[in-house]
């Protein structure tokens, strides 16, 4: 059994790099493939153009979300010892997505280049720390997880607020497609940017992977284990906003691969909360990679947005969770 | 690295959502000892073992280990010196028998031999066949046992269970004192709740009586166990029958 587990992750990592080439082919316009490849990322040619500086770092920004967005719901769920938890749950995403959106209101957002990352980045830290703050010292997941609710139906209320006074329909529509997640129009320069915090958000996060194994026998146990103090959940929830929040920022809000991956691969890793974090995010990376060949490939009058895929993927999810603890599985 | 615990509690206070549930407790535990905790529902045992344990922080009062404050030692120190097993530990994910038990193992980092202490805990608690299953499939009793096992792997001198003996069947509760025991008599220290007096008079050394947080009595279980204390303190009348040192207790009704 334990050697399927390790076929089974084997097989899930040797279909990234196919689905990355399946990604490359991906597009609305036919390209020489083979010739771009040839003809190096400085060519002006433009199929090499279109390989190298649009379709390389959109799959590669799809692969490196997915694995933030994967490792964050690991961690949140390991962290609050709930299944259900997820980065949206403690208000990291909503806290990007409304520094982005008050960019948006003003029509700044895509002028504003570094800000728009720069500012969802900071509203997340913000989030998490209000959170952090709310909950107070010490604090038992359960209260954890009603902060969280707070913050986020608060930043929810703002949300809608902004939208509610949108200045024009256009600023309406862009926040609305920017909240519904996609990876289009993105290159290296958002790339490059998300890269170093989502990298400092995934060491922050393995420095805690004891942590969150000795969660799994509850906080009075973990602290006797010797996990006792702030430090320990401050650099979780550091990590996870740092990956999260970056990963918002250059994305929009893509819900559910935080929720879905954790599930689907925690069989693989022996329910280990610490081996959860680098299965999830392989497993994220290349769900999130398949959604956007599934968006490159979908023919429509308007681009599909990544978003509304993953929640299509999130919903009968719930039903399923629903259906399973019915007959007697565990959640 | 250091194989014993010696412990000394003074004048140990402590308050929760404004009720004093410990007050002026001073106490000691020594290697080779098999203390037990006693007393009725309410009386302060999960608090005091939980601020022996350093889960929770006196409001006042000491508690040193090897007369260094306790406070003072770093957690991760002081996770080697101690371990501890709550009233209630429900594993949030479904590990198996064997990597529930490995956790107890966290305090030492890497541990070279880490599959075969595993094995041997899980042993002692007669839990061979636990080591593979999820835990959430075991029943209550088991996981007890499993939870046990993890209280045993590691190496630390001071051992602090509470009620270790709640959900399990008899033969494994003998089996459980047993155990605990021996590994008293090895040199480490070992607090228990119990709420079984008779097996607290039949394989502890030393008993703490405590009742509305303080405590009411301590010493042997023979200097302890009276019918007149235990009327006293849980209302019922009651007889020790004590043979070679060791008691059966024998409930005759309320008082």
């Amino acid at each position: 059994m334990f050697d399927n587990n390790k076929i089974a992750l084997g097989l899930l990592a040797g279909a990234l790099p196919l689905a990355l080439v399946a990604a490359l082919l991906s597009g609305p316009v036919n390209i020489d493939f083979a010739a771009a490849l040839q003809q190096g990322w400085r060519s002006e040619n433009s199929d090499a153009v279109i390989l190298w500086q649009l379709r390389l770092p959109r799959a590669l920004l799809a692969i490196l979300v997915g694995a933030a967005l994967g490792m964050g719901g690991a961690a949140m769920q390991g962290m609050l010892r709930n299944p259900l938890a997820e980065p949206a749950l403690l208000g990291v995403s909503s806290g990007a997505a409304l520094a982005a959106i008050l960019l948006l209101y003003y029509g700044l957002a895509w002028q504003s280049g570094w800000w728009l990352p720069l500012l969802a980045i900071g509203g997340a830290f913000i989030a998490v720390l209000s959170v952090w703050l709310l909950a107070g010292r010490g604090a038992s997941a359960s209260r954890l997880v009603l902060a969280g609710v707070a913050i986020n139906a608060f930043l929810s209320a703002l949300m809608a607020l902004a939208l509610n006074y949108a200045p024009s329909m256009f600023a309406m529509q862009e926040i609305v497609f920017w909240l519904l997640g996609s990876l289009a129009n993105r290159g290296w320069d958002q790339l490059l940017l998300a890269l170093p915090f989502i990298l400092a958000g995934g060491l922050l996060l393995f420095a805690s992977r004891n942590y969150l194994r000795a969660l799994t026998l509850g906080e009075a146990t973990a602290v006797s284990l010797g996990f006792g103090g702030r430090r320990y959940p401050l650099a979780l929830l550091l990590g996870i906003a740092a990956a999260v929040g970056a990963a918002v920022a250059v994305a929009g809000t893509i819900g559910f691969i935080g929720l879905v991956v954790p599930h689907l691969v925690r069989p693989l890793v022996r329910q280990d909360p610490a081996r959860l974090l680098w299965a999830s995010a392989l497993c994220g990376a290349l769900l999130l990679l398949m959604a956007d060949i599934f968006v490159l490939n979908f023919v429509g009058a308007q681009e599909l947005r990544i978003g509304a895929v993953t929640a299509f993927l999130g919903a009968p999810f719930f039903f399923w969770l629903i259906v399973s603890a019915r007959r007697g599985g565990a959640l | 690295m250091t194989l014993s615990a010696d412990v000394t509690c003074r004048e140990l206070g402590l308050l929760r959502h404004g009720q004093r549930v410990l007050d002026d407790i001073t106490c000691a535990f020594r290697p080779g000892e098999l203390t037990a905790v006693v007393g009725p529902n309410g009386a302060g045992k999960s608090s005091l073992l939980q601020v022996l344990a350093g889960v929770l922080d006196a409001s006042g009062g000491t508690v040193s280990i090897n007369e260094q404050p306790s406070q003072s030692i770093p957690a991760a120190e002081r996770a080697r010196l101690c371990a501890f097993l709550p009233q209630s530990e429900l594993p949030s994910w479904s590990v198996s028998g064997a990597d529930l038990v490995a956790l107890g193992l966290l305090p030492w980092g890497r541990v070279p031999d880490r599959d075969e202490r595993v094995r041997t805990a899980l042993e002692r608690v007669d839990g061979k066949d636990f080591a593979q299953r999820p835990v959430t499939q075991l029943s209550g009793g088991e996981l007890r046992r499993v939870q046990l096992a993890r209280l045993l792997v590691g190496q630390a001198p001071l051992l602090i269970a509470d009620e270790p003996t709640a959900a399990l069947d008899i033969r494994h509760q003998l089996q459980l004192l047993q155990t605990l025991r021996g590994i008293a008599d090895s040199g480490k220290t070992v607090v228990l709740a119990l709420h079984d007096l008779s097996l607290a008079a039949r394989y502890c050394d030393r008993v703490l009586l405590l009742e509305g947080g303080r405590l009411r009595a301590q010493g042997t279980p023979r200097d302890v166990f009276t019918p007149a204390m235990i009327g006293e303190v849980y209302g019922v009348s009651c007889e020790f029958r004590w043979r070679d040192g060791e008691a059966e207790f024998v409930v005759f009704d309320l008082i």
